[in-house]
Parts: structure tokens; sequence; C-alpha cells
């Protein structure tokens, strides 16, 4: 594999890991005021 | 040379994944935050052929004692059903204003829709109340009649309905004074409001361990003197039932929607469940819904969101026409 390519691979999951744990700390930041699950229910 | 642009390059693409993370994160923590699956569920399409709204109309002596009246634009049914929303905040915080989008809502569908103000409890306001706030609710029935027949609205039926605070509000009109109210009540629908008042459900706040803390709270929210060593008395009972929506369920009690998060931090979850065990027991219509992975803001369980929606909707329809 060329070094590009894993290059353009490494963005993706970094990207991916981004938008996780993006929602995650909101929810983790409601759960923490009003109560709730870090994990389970709606993804969204 | 190489060297030195393959070193420029990594640190180009460093730069890169940082910025992609960031930006990620960030999008995603946003999206988040305003994303609300429902929000096309409630959401009316306002303007002058759907409604119209008078603002701040007085019904009683104190600076707070004012509702939102929102009418539809067809003025041409013989009555219309009232649905009143009371606001949330805690007793001691909100206004009207913040639920206009489901007044709206309830107006597009063909009500007449109240947001009533209260007297919150405050520095300023420090005899202020649950037991205050309920009897000014009860004192806004008739102005609200009376405004609506002004405008040309005839009221033949009433649903009572609100968040948190206003929940409980709405309850105990519903519950508690339905019997003496202008409008007969049909129904009531709301969300995570306290309904009763017993130590042992109230852990989110540790009094089931602090039965003076306990009593110190739910003395001012009742407005009367509670001690640590009435806990399970009659005359607890008896001090409590003028805010406890739950003692004043009985057979004749109106259809009920509700619904409650189990690990609501703001309130007693463990209070609800005698919400559904009083409906259950006396044989009242009604959904108890819970959202099993929530709290107070009901934020995580988006299906039974969609669940409380319809449920909202069936009994509206079931129950006000």
């Amino acid at each position: 594999m060329s070094l590009g390519k894993k290059r353009m691979i490494a963005l993706l999951i970094i990207i991916a890991a981004g938008a996780v744990l993006g929602r995650l700390a909101v929810r983790a930041a409601l759960n923490l005021l009003l109560g709730g699950t870090l994990f389970g229910g709606n993804f969204l | 040379m190489k060297a030195k642009e393959r070193r420029k390059s990594s640190w180009l693409w460093g730069l890169a994944y940082a910025g992609a993370f960031i930006a990620s994160f960030a999008a995603s923590a946003a999206f988040k935050m305003c994303y609300d699956p429902l929000a096309a569920e409630t959401a009316a399409d306002w303007n002058d052929a759907v409604g119209k709204v008078y603002t701040d109309i007085p019904y009683g002596n104190g600076p707070a004692n004012m509702f939102d009246l929102y009418v539809p634009a067809d003025g041409s049914k013989d009555a219309y059903g009232l649905v009143v929303y009371l606001h949330p905040g805690g007793f001691t915080a909100g206004d009207k204003a913040g639920d206009e989008k489901i007044l709206k809502w309830l107006c597009a569908k063909g009500y007449v829709a109240a947001g009533v103000n209260y007297t919150l409890f405050s520095e300023e306001n420090p005899d202020a109340n649950v037991y205050t706030q309920s009897m000014e609710i009860k004192e806004s029935i008739p102005f609200i009649q009376a405004e609506a027949g002004r405008l040309g609205y005839k009221l033949d039926r009433m649903a009572m309905a609100g968040g948190s605070a206003g929940h409980t509000l709405a309850m105990l009109y519903a519950y508690r004074d339905a019997a003496s109210s202008p409008l007969p009540v049909k129904m009531v629908f709301g969300a995570v409001g306290p309904s009763c008042f017993y130590p042992e459900d109230w852990r989110v706040f540790g009094f089931d361990k602090n039965y003076g803390a306990a009593a110190g709270m739910f003395s001012v929210m009742s407005g009367e003197d509670i001690t640590a060593d009435m806990f399970g008395s009659e005359a607890y009972e008896n001090a409590i039932k003028k805010i406890s929506a739950v003692s004043w369920i009985d057979e004749n009690s109106v259809p009920t929607v509700c619904a409650y998060g189990a690990h609501d931090k703001v309130q007693a979850f463990e209070a609800s469940k005698r919400l559904d065990e009083a409906l259950t027991r006396h044989g009242v219509p009604h959904a108890y819904i819970v959202f099993p992975h929530s709290g107070h803001g009901l934020q995580n369980d988006a299906k039974q969101a969609r669940l409380y929606q319809d449920k909202i909707h069936e009994y509206l329809d079931a129950y006000m026409g």
C-alpha cells in the first residue's frame, strides 16, 4: 500500500473518531447535568 | 534534500490530521446539540392563516399573573377545546414564551392554547411555592375562558399539560381541581414532573439518607412546616397532599400521558412509578412512558420520544376531539 493511501485511511479513521467523540462529549455533558447513560438509545 | 521534504510533508499531514479531528469533533458536537429527530412533528408552519397570538393577558394581581393565548384562524366552530401548557423551570425560573413552539403546534391542531406564567419562588417572592403556584393556575382558568370567549372562541373542554415543574402543576389541576373547573378537564399530558414526595424516592438528592434535608425542601415546596419525624405519618400525608398529584388520583381521574427518564438527576424517577401504580390501580386510561437511557431532558431515547409524541396525538384525538 502506498504512503498516500495509508495517510488517507488514517485521515478517515481520525474523522470518524472525532465524530464519535464529539457526540459522546455532548451526551456526557448533558448526562452530567440531567442524568442518562453514555451508551444505548439513539446514536444521533 | 529529500529527507527535509519528507519531514515537511509529515508535518503537514500531522496538521491535516489534527485539523480534521477538531473539525469533525466540533461538527459532530454541534449536530448532537441541535438535532431534534421530532422537530418536524411539533413544528407548526405558523402564519396568520393558522392562528393568532395574544400575549401578556393579566389574570391576577401579581406581576407574573399573565397568560398568552393562541387562537386558531378558523373561528367558525361552535366550540373549541382548550389546552393549557405550563412551562418548566424548577418552580423558580422559566417563562411561557419558552413554550411558543408547542403552543403554536397545539393551536395549529385546532385547539385554543394557553401558556400561563405563575409567581416563581425567588428572593423577591420567598412565599411562592408549588401550592401557591398551583392555586394561581387554578385562578387563571376562568380568565382564559373569558378571554377566549371575548375573542369569539367558546370553550367547552380542556386538557392540562406541561413540562417538569409545569407538568407537576398540570397534574395538580387535572387530579385535584378538575371537579371545580369551569371547563370539563378531559386529559393531562406532560413529562418529568414530580408527582409525589416521599424521601425514599428522592435518592437523587440523598433524601433517603437525610430526612432533615428532605423535610426542608418539601417544606419550601409545600409552604407547610414539615419536620423529619413526620415522614411516614398521616400528618405528613395531610401536609403534603396539596402538592402531591398522586394523592388525588381516583377512578374519576382524567386520562394521562406521561414520560419520565429512568436516570433523572433533577427529580425522583422512583416517584413516577407511584404515579403509574396509582393510575393503574384506579383503572385510569394512561400511557406511562419510560426513557430507559435518559435523564430529565429525555435526551437519549428517540424511539421513546416518538412513542410519547404518538400517545399525545392519540389521546388528544380520543379525548379532546
